[in-house]
């Protein structure tokens, strides 16, 4: 029987005779085919026709919010906590520093950083109590309320918010100064006045108390507290006691940390009975409020009705108006043209997580971001000689720098024999030539140029820019590279072309690293090479920072990597890396070169509690003068951010400190949709490629078919 | 059959046992909880402070039994996971169950359609390739499948981004929204670029297994009886050669929850897989020890099914 002539059964059971009435073996009977498709097929095809068509088009935002005052944005890392006392990173300061409202808070536009009022009416009033007491007094302004939030159910049946007293600040201390809550700031707020023992006293009867230790948590306070340094005799009034002098608490309350939080939120996100946990859901209130939030994908902040600015524009508080003031800067930018308008200026933030740099400046490029950084890939394409590149300028897109106070330096252990202080006179003559020789040799221009784009300044001293005791003119004698002048200083340190006397060759010491990543290395043998020159073997131990921190621990490093970013724009928060109160192997403190010295800590207690002036600046430089000589560190560099925004944004100004400004810009959506439909016409003649491409592979392919068919 | 279920099932529990102990050994006893406490504070915290994480965390407790039988970590760490109580992150101290649950909706809206549409694009086109042997189509085809092999994922990712997100503007270069109106738009690119990184490793599998089908005996039976090219490919040749097919697509099951690292990364999906990266970056050792645990388990009760199933497939297949 030939193949052709046989009926046979479809899929539906249709008897139906071939089309082709002679077939060989090998050949695709296309009659084969059902004529039409199968219920199963028609769903699929029907199923990826409404995929498709619902896919369709690159706009990732709904087209309702084409022309609202959303601002778009990108973040990296998920955030870790949103809970005012332990979030302590810039990422989470993103979000936490829109919702939650401080008693003070920095100008917008004045650099050096400068306080203004936020919640509270004025600058604290500050009084000298004798024995280096002090008392800040702050007035709390009037009918201030917390985000709506269902919490306050709990205080009151039928409630979505309360007002703020001055007994929410003090709930909010309570917190940093309890154990439990694990705060990182407990010590600057221990100067208040038995804050320290508050948290012993809570944690001893927890302890010893189980029905205490089950209580609710601001129930627990009460009974143990209060905190006799954090006065709250009146609503309206918030009176701080130090025990002793500490003038930098005031920038304390112009953080997150000392934001009030009410006691309803603490007590009803307890993270049972499917609520979420405080961490994820905040209840401040800042000028906006998480309205979602999706810790690994997105965020979005919407302006709050409850906050004081939105509440009573006719207060015209400092902090609810754009500034009128700022540098001479500002005004050639632009910055001050939205003068005495009601902050804040858009309706909504969203956030969305980017982990790649690539995608995330596409986007930005497309319009569908508003501001972005910049990519190393891309750096060379949006930077040229400094400056942005013509397509950027044709595209309006503005470049912000700003020099971040966060600095990068190399540092020797000063524990240790061979780089360290030295037991002796002429062991500390010697060791500290070897420093100063190393200290001479490392080019901070050249390592910018490498590894940065050449963005950042070259650090002179441990205090960066923008910090009260910058000295723009100084120039570090041991930070200007001299070959030369390295050299001899070895010669005289007995080290003469870096030949280790006792062992007659190249003087071996070791470089720690926590950094093992390529680039990474590429860095670290950028210092030994350098090193190298002096005839100096450095070798690199880039290990697991697990290991690294206990290399640190164990003083078993020789010369490290490190660097610091400022808490407060003041010098005290970089120069007690020095203090030798801190030092790393006696009390486990940031001190991690170990650096002691008498005389700096003496000019540093004092330095500490004093007003910024003449007086203070003379305790700075001689300061200075004594790491300039020592050569505890290396300092390499400041970091400085470039930060790319479309013309359609109006007034980004980065602060250098993790201080979300986002009240203060403003979008012409008009212009951004406008560009971004401009911008967002397809190109289509890589397709034509693409098909041409297809179409000469398939070809050859037909006529084979057709071939084997015959 | 029941002796060979029971037997399979206690493989696996002893390979599960030997693996929690694994993970235990190195997330423990080579780690030092006050490492993985600094990592997750900081570097400004003092002393005190980590000691309270260790405490809440329960890392202050002795490791070994014979230090203390009652309360070791030992014992607490096989409790935990085998009744899955993951506790907290390190990283964030969140529950990890709801990490979990909440990554594995964006993996699953992912690699359920991509591991479907993979096969409904892979198997016809192995059928083609296979059906045309030894021609320009079967030559081009395996020449395009090893070219496609040889292509790195983060080069179709990028080129993908570059062409069709950033030059053609079909879909939005990255990102992710739950809602049902606008997820299709994020999912075409990923879905696109994990099928076309996939295609030619799975047609290559695929051929070869129709291709060692297609010379059996049966298949000269069926053409030998009139039976049409088609139906031989698609009902005889198909149906015979399920079994490597049904091995590679059970083992990918399991997988399919722990979510793919590289196309959640670059297009932004909050999946599974991101859980894993961002564990990994942020030194998240709780995170980590519970996902390879679940990875382990997947795996292992994928190889079971995989074995059971053969017997579905294939009524030859006799457990003994």
């Amino acid at each position: 029987m030939r193949g052709g002539a046989r009926p046979r059964t479809v899929r539906q059971g249709v008897r139906r005779p071939a089309a082709f009435g002679v077939r060989r073996f090998g050949v695709l009977q296309l009659a084969d085919r059902p004529r039409r498709p199968g219920m199963p097929w028609v769903v699929l095809l029907a199923s990826l026709l409404v995929f498709l068509l619902a896919a369709c088009g690159n706009d990732p935002y709904p087209a309702t919010d084409a022309k609202a005052k959303v601002l778009y944005g990108s973040f990296v890392d998920a955030p870790k906590s949103l809970d005012p006392a332990t979030a302590y990173s810039a990422r989470e300061h993103a979000i936490t520093g829109a919702i939650y409202d401080t008693l003070l808070e920095y100008h917008f536009l004045k650099r050096p950083l400068e306080l203004i009022p936020g919640l509270a009416v004025a600058l604290p009033e500050v009084t000298e109590l004798g024995d280096g007491r002090s008392r800040y007094r702050f007035e709390l302004r009037p009918d201030l309320l917390f985000h709506d939030d269902p919490c306050f159910e709990l205080s009151a049946p039928g409630s979505r918010t309360r007002e703020i007293t001055s007994s929410d600040f003090a709930f909010a201390l309570a917190r940093i100064a309890d154990p439990k809550v694990g705060s990182p700031v407990i010590e600057p707020f221990s100067h208040i006045e038995d804050f320290q023992a508050f948290g012993q006293r809570l944690a001893a009867r927890r302890k010893s108390d189980a029905a205490f230790a089950a209580l609710p948590i601001h129930e627990q306070y009460r009974l143990v507290g209060p905190i006799t340094g954090v006065g709250t005799s009146s609503p309206g009034i918030l009176e701080i006691t130090l025990a002793r002098p500490y003038p930098q608490i005031k920038y304390w309350f112009a953080m997150e940390f000392s934001a009030p939080i009410p006691w309803e939120a603490i007590a009803w996100y307890d993270g049972l009975e499917g609520r979420p946990r405080f961490d994820d859901h905040p209840v401040g209130s800042g000028p906006f409020q998480l309205t979602r939030y999706d810790k690994r994908a997105i965020f979005v902040l919407e302006k709050s009705a409850n906050w004081y600015g939105v509440r009573h524009p006719e207060w015209r508080a400092p902090g609810a108006v754009y500034p009128s003031e700022g540098e001479e800067r500002d005004r050639a930018a632009g910055r001050l043209a939205h003068a005495g308008r009601p902050l804040p200026m858009i309706d909504r933030i969203e956030m969305r997580r980017e982990r790649e740099d690539i995608p995330r400046f596409n986007k930005f490029m497309q319009g569908y971001y508003d501001s972005s950084g910049i990519a190393a890939e891309n750096f060379d394409s949006v930077i040229q000689n400094g400056r942005l590149s013509p397509e950027m300028k044709a595209r309006g897109v503005a470049l912000d720098k700003e020099v971040s106070p966060t600095i990068f330096f190399l540092a020797f252990n000063m524990n240790d024999p061979v780089v360290g202080k030295g037991a002796d006179s002429a062991a500390q003559d010697r060791n500290r030539k070897l420093r100063q020789a190393m200290s001479l040799t490392i080019d901070s221009v050249e390592f910018l140029r490498i590894f940065s784009n050449g963005r950042g300044v070259p650090a002179q001293s441990p205090i960066p820019p923008n910090i009260y005791g910058y000295d723009p003119s100084y120039r570090n004698p041991y930070r200007q590279p001299d070959l030369a002048r390295a050299r001899a200083l070895l010669v005289e340190a007995g080290y003469a072309n870096g030949i280790d006397p006792a062992t007659g060759e190249s003087l071996r010491l070791t470089f720690d690293s926590y950094n093992t990543t390529t680039a990474g290395l590429i860095q670290h043998q950028f210092y030994t090479n350098t090193w190298k020159k002096l005839g100096l073997d450095v070798r690199i131990e880039a290990v697991s920072y697990n290991q690294f921190q206990d290399k640190l621990r164990n003083g078993a490093h020789q010369v490290f990597e490190f660097g610091w970013g400022a808490d407060y724009p003041d010098p005290e928060n970089f120069l007690f890396l020095f203090w030798s109160e801190m030092r790393n192997s006696t009390t486990g403190g940031p001190n991690y070169a170990n650096f002691s010295d008498a005389r700096f800590d003496d000019l540093f207690l004092a330095m500490k509690v004093m007003e910024n002036g003449p007086e203070r600046m003379d305790r700075i430089r001689e300061m200075l003068a004594i790491l300039e000589h020592e050569r505890p560190w290396i300092e390499l560099m400041v970091r400085e951010d470039y930060l790319l925004h479309h013309g359609w944004l109006a007034n980004v100004k980065p602060s250098g400190l993790s201080i979300p400004t986002y009240q203060y810009v403003d979008i012409d959506v008009e212009r951004r949709a406008a560009l971004r439909l401009e911008w967002n016409e397809p190109i289509v003649w890589p397709l034509y490629l693409v098909v041409l491409g297809f179409v000469l592979v398939v070809i050859p392919g037909i006529r084979t078919y057709l071939k084997e068919r015959q | 059959m029941g002796a060979y279920v029971l037997r399979r099932l206690g493989y696996g529990v002893g390979v599960m046992m030997g693996v929690l102990f694994l993970l235990f050994v190195m997330f423990f006893a080579v780690t030092d909880p006050d490492d993985i406490a600094r990592k997750a504070l900081g570097e400004k915290v003092p002393p005190a402070v980590i000691e309270q994480w260790k405490t809440n965390h329960g890392y202050d407790r002795p490791l070994w039994p014979w230090q203390d039988l009652d309360d070791n970590l030992l014992f607490d760490h096989y409790r935990r996971m085998l009744t899955f109580d993951f506790g907290l992150s390190d990283a964030d101290d969140s529950p990890i169950i709801e990490r979990i649950r909440e990554g594995m909706g964006p993996s699953l809206s992912l690699t359920v359609p991509l591991l479907v549409l993979g096969l409904l694009v892979s198997i016809p086109l192995s059928l083609l390739v296979a059906f045309f042997r030894e021609t320009y189509i079967d030559r081009m085809g395996v020449f395009l499948c090893v070219l496609a092999m040889s292509v790195s994922t983060l080069l179709y990712i990028i080129g993908a981004q570059f062409l069709i997100g950033k030059m053609l503007r079909w879909f939005p270069i990255s990102g992710f929204d739950s809602d049902l109106m606008l997820l299709p738009r994020f999912l075409a690119l990923p879905l696109l670029v994990g099928i076309v990184s996939g295609i030619g490793s799975d047609v290559r599998f695929y051929r070869t297994a129709f291709i060692e089908e297609s010379s059996r005996d049966f298949v000269r039976t069926a053409r030998a009886k009139g039976a049409s090219e088609v139906r031989i490919m698609t009902r005889h040749v198909l149906r015979n050669a399920l079994i490597p097919i049904l091995t590679q697509v059970v083992l990918a099951i399991p997988f399919l929850f722990t979510g793919s690292l590289l196309l959640e990364s670059f297009f932004g999906i909050p999946g599974l897989g991101g859980v894993m990266v961002d564990a990994i970056q942020s030194n998240d050792f709780s995170t980590l020890r519970t996902m390879v645990f679940i990875g382990s388990l997947l795996f292992v009760i994928g190889q079971i099914a995989t074995d059971l199933s053969y017997g579905l497939v294939d009524p030859r297949v006799r457990f003994k």
